[in-house]
């Protein structure tokens, strides 16, 4: 990858640190985990320098004492974001006692339309909505039902932990989770936030779900994703959306394909999770920060 | 055979059941009345400031030294329908409250299902339609946020900052049909308020609190509101999202979100007292069309009636 591209997005990242260490959703902003956590991952390759440690200290002590991470310093609530901490660790080889209660806190929680009496509920319902509640995936927040985007991410976060956690409910709700995305695939091959239909009429594919959605069933034996990732690749031809393009550039290259540059002429944007995600999804760059220990491309 | 009952009514009436244990009095029912002006607008390409400025007369709102928040919809981009609030009508609100001597006038939006807000943006035509659009932007997805005590029965519930801040927020919805409440309009477009960021996408904590609950309940908490509904065209059917474009030919406005709601169903041929978030907001504005001051065109003459989805229990008035 031409310097010409990656080097304005680490540039643009390096600069809009904020004093505490973390980085906002945009430029002047308050630091949030989401982003903080792709920068410090956009920024890996400093992660011996005081700015980057001033961050993963700052990312660090937003853990609450139930394991969880809470999205900022604003907001006590646990969050699915969780999953992002928990793979920074793992890019970092830090498998401390944060990091396996942070792992616990993953296994213990799960969407609530998995509970029995939700369960129940669901066998009222006339126009059901298709999906096996017994597998269980990841929700947004504790309490709210299971959708893609967390359960992906959580299922990448759990995958690079497993060669240090010897817990069979990490391979046991691996292979759920695993199994409530397939459940939630859209006729088109594809995936969006977690509805293949609603009310009986299909729903389509999202570019960005269903980059993350394939990042999620890497390492997964079981399962062809051939189509899929034929879809991803659609996707990523027709897709103009910088944010969406970025994911399925970070998803495609961890399956080994080979994808043209961006071109070097477009600039960085002033949103900062866009500009790491586009740092993160150069050739060299980052994909492997998402993919499983062991798995190969 | 499977029984006839949905989980979306089951799950309110049991939470209804355990409320009545508790039961807080009964809301007084509004009293007053509140002005609707209903306009004709043939297409996107009338003048549309003028339209704006026309409407906010006839409804009598001070906009003087305001932050305004212009909210529009925008959910999901088909080239093939008509989902969001047309960017036309967008700019020209942009222009018109600035006309007017506004503070300051954003245009904010929090989508319920996709991430990339400024994508979505881009196809819906804003970068393009909205000049310095980036400048004039905010994801409410992703802005900081306060907390909020005692909101709809949770104990803190955070917003975005741009909207806390907002002086008057400017509800700016398409008119559509909705397959689960029936229709969405300027009320249930406060969804949009909600930050992604924490409640995620889709937010689904409003769906368990329920869908009627919550629109009244970000409506109870966000007052200072205005209405400029986009009916030019609109959509019926599987709204909000899979539907067919409905062209409705009119603007609507007003200061009483109810009352615009109220006088919107009557015009798409839906009678306002089938929809339960209406009927749930008795205390916040007028439904009854002895309530409302009617300005502009009557109603009636513009009456265009929207298809409703065929499972919909509601049925045309």
């Amino acid at each position: 990858m031409p310097e010409g591209y990656l080097r304005p997005r680490l540039d643009a990242l390096r600069r809009h640190q904020n004093p505490d260490g973390g980085w906002g959703y945009f430029p002047g902003k308050r630091s949030w985990l989401e982003p903080t956590a792709y920068a410090l991952l956009a920024l890996q390759s400093e992660s011996g320098s005081p700015a980057w440690q001033k961050g993963w200290r700052l990312l660090r002590s937003w853990q609450r004492d139930d394991g969880a991470w809470q999205p900022n310093g604003h907001v006590p609530e646990a969050h699915w974001s969780t999953a992002l901490a928990i793979t920074l660790h793992c890019a970092n080889n830090i498998h401390d006692a944060a990091f396996s209660k942070g792992v616990d806190w993953m296994l213990a929680t799960s969407g609530a339309e998995t509970r029995l009496f939700n369960r129940l509920f669901a066998m009222l319902d006339k126009s059901p909505t298709g999906h096996d509640l017994k597998l269980q995936g990841w929700p947004w927040r504790p309490n709210a039902t299971a959708w893609i985007e967390p359960t992906a991410h959580t299922l990448v976060a759990l995958k690079k932990a497993a060669k240090q956690v010897r817990n069979s409910e990490l391979s046991r709700r691996i292979v759920l989770g695993e199994g409530m995305i397939l459940g939630r695939r859209c006729s088109d091959g594809g995936w969006n936030y977690g509805a293949k239909a609603a009310l009986g009429i299909e729903l389509p594919s999202y570019p960005e779900t269903t980059a993350l959605a394939l990042l999620g069933l890497q390492g997964s034996r079981e399962v062809d994703l051939t189509a899929a990732l034929r879809q991803a690749h659609h996707l990523w031809q027709d897709s103009r959306s910088r944010w969406s393009r970025a994911w399925l550039a970070i998803s495609l290259r961890s399956f080994g394909s080979v994808l043209p540059e961006e071109p070097e002429s477009q600039p960085p944007t002033h949103d900062l999770i866009l500009t790491a995600l586009e740092a993160l999804a150069t050739p060299e760059g980052g994909h492997r920060y998402f993919r499983p220990d062991g798995v190969a491309a | 055979m499977k029984p006839c009952i949905t989980r979306r009514a089951l799950l309110p009436a049991a939470a209804a059941a355990l409320a009545s244990c508790q039961k807080s009095p009964e809301p007084i029912p509004f009293a007053g009345t509140s002005p609707v002006a209903v306009l004709k607008a043939k297409n996107y390409q009338e003048d549309l400031v003028t339209h704006i400025l026309t409407g906010i007369r006839l409804c009598g709102l001070q906009v003087k030294d305001k932050r305004v928040v212009l909210k529009p919809n925008l959910v999901e981009f088909d080239a093939a329908t008509s989902i969001n609030t047309d960017v036309a009508l967008v700019a020209a609100a942009l222009h018109a409250f600035r006309s007017l001597g506004a503070a300051s006038v954003t245009i904010a939006e929090g989508p319920g299902h996709r991430r990339d807000t400024f994508g979505l943006a881009d196809e819906a035509g804003y970068w393009k339609g909205v000049k310095d659009f980036e400048d004039n932007f905010v994801d409410l997805n992703r802005d900081d946020v306060s907390p909020i005590k005692n909101f709809a029965g949770q104990a803190q519930f955070f917003f975005p900052n741009t909207v806390l801040a907002a002086d008057l927020i400017v509800s700016m919805p398409k008119m559509k049909t909705h397959h689960w409440a029936g229709a969405t309009l300027s009320m249930k477009n406060f969804f949009g308020l909600v930050p992604g960021a924490i409640y995620g996408w889709p937010k689904n904590t409003l769906h368990q609190i329920g869908i009627p609950e919550s629109i009244v309940a970000l409506n109870r908490q966000f007052r200072r509101t205005f209405a400029i509904v986009d009916g030019i065209v609109g959509m019926e059917g599987n709204g909000p999202i899979q539907g067919t474009p409905k062209k409705a030919g009119v603007l609507v406005f007003g200061k009483d979100l109810v009352a615009v709601d109220a006088t919107c169903c009557r015009i798409m041929g839906i009678d306002p007292a089938k929809i339960e978030y209406l009927n749930m907001a008795v205390d916040l504005g007028a439904t009854n069309p002895a309530q409302i001051q009617q300005r502009g065109e009557n109603a009636a003459a513009v009456r265009t009636n929207f298809q409703l989805f065929p499972d919909s229990t509601l049925r045309l008035a």
